[in-house]
């Protein structure tokens, strides 16, 4: 190195170093933590609003209601902590866990899909007027979360930002979705496969594409 | 010679609670294992700036190296993270030549290197893509050159360096 380069580098080190103060280190579990507490508050905002279903809660729904909100639950779970690993980046951090939770909780609309052809009438008889409110409802619930993993990542430094932004938008979504889950009363497979889930593909398509500016450092 | 993984562990844990002498030593060593990391893959001319970007990045992200886990792939994820902004913004000046790789020995220490290493990257993705990325965003050239020397059309080269920067982001922490 030339003496011009090393007096800079020498400056720059001296300044940080006069910089430096003590930082707690970032610890997963302290991730999961802020994640629980956010679907915790979520769940209780859901029961303010809309009141849980208390069937639901008790055992006196469909299959299909505690099937649908459990592979939301599930997916939720592994895409968090996808997303809160993601915060302290290294060689070698494979993300291949979350993605066989997509796959796995794909087969939720898949199913949905499969039941409404070989229903009579098909599409053209299928309607369903809570549709929307589920779907929107479901979003909603989904910002406190969203909110909690891109302030974790913030701290952090993700360096894959676009895999982490899709991964916030399936993580917040998914555990949303199934927090507000807890309050509705329709327990069949279409309206479960169809307005539960869709919510994680929008959030998965928003995440992708409008978060990564928010990660980048 | 550059400080070890535990050594730059025991550094980085202290400095983590404030110890400023062993930060200095810990960000002077920094310093030399990014020269080193970055020898092949960057413009001597554009070294420096790159190495001080990483140190300041070091700096302001301390808090997210785990200190249950190594420090050198965290290191390297920050410093190939890095790497990949620096291709999309910068140009190499013409003049400047690359220097000589000097062929890792085969020892513990150099197969991490490898591991962590730059080249890594380049060999995951195609061949067209490494080569024009190499020769426009590494050695300089304009697209035209580039698409000159390569064989490849102008619209290649440029869809080339695009798809290959796109790919290398995705590769950023992938160790194989």
């Amino acid at each position: 190195m030339n003496p011009e380069r090393n007096r800079r580098a020498n400056s720059l080190i001296e300044r940080l170093s006069d910089d430096l103060e003590p930082v707690r280190a970032i610890r997963t579990r302290d991730g999961i933590a802020l994640v629980a507490l956010a679907v915790v508050v979520t769940i209780l905002l859901v029961e303010f609003t809309e009141g849980l279903w208390l069937a639901g809660l008790t055992g006196s729904a469909s299959p299909f209601f505690y099937l649908g909100n459990g592979l939301l639950l599930v997916l939720g779970a592994a895409a968090a902590i996808g997303v809160l690993a993601m915060a302290s980046p290294r060689v070698g951090n494979r993300h291949e866990g979350p993605k066989w939770a997509m796959a796995m909780a794909a087969v939720l609309p898949l199913a949905a899909l499969v039941t409404l052809f070989s229903q009579p009438g098909g599409i053209a008889a299928y309607h369903d007027p809570y549709g929307m409110h589920c779907l929107t409802a479901a979003v909603l619930s989904s910002v406190l979360v969203a909110g909690a993993l891109v302030t974790w990542l913030r701290r952090g430094a993700p360096v894959s930002v676009n895999t982490a932004g899709l991964l916030v938008g399936v993580a917040s979504t998914a555990l949303g979705s199934a927090a507000y889950g807890l309050s509705c009363p329709l327990d069949g497979m279409l309206h479960i496969g169809f307005w539960h889930a869709a919510p994680v593909a929008i959030g998965a398509l928003v995440g992708r594409f409008a978060l990564p500016p928010l990660l980048r450092w | 010679m550059i400080a070890d993984e535990p050594t730059m562990a025991r550094l980085m844990i202290a400095s983590q609670k404030g110890d400023k002498q062993a930060y200095t030593v810990l960000l002077t060593e920094v310093q030399l294992w990014l020269e080193r990391y970055y020898r092949r893959r960057c413009a001597p001319a554009m070294l420096d700036d790159l190495v001080q970007d990483v140190l300041l990045a070091v700096h302001n992200k301390r808090a997210s190296w785990d200190p249950v886990r190594p420090f050198l792939p965290w290191l390297a994820a920050i410093a190939r993270y890095r790497w990949v902004d620096h291709l999309r913004k910068v140009y190499r000046n013409a003049e400047d030549a690359l220097e000589d790789y000097d062929a890792p020995e085969d020892s513990e220490e150099e197969a991490v290197m490898a591991r962590l290493s730059l080249e890594r990257m380049f060999v995951q993705i195609p061949d067209k893509q490494s080569e024009a990325i190499g020769l426009v965003k590494i050695e300089g050239l304009s697209i035209a050159e580039a698409a000159e020397r390569s064989g490849q059309s102008q619209s290649a080269v440029k869809v080339n360096i695009h798809r290959g920067l796109k790919k290398l982001a995705a590769l950023v922490e992938k160790a194989e």
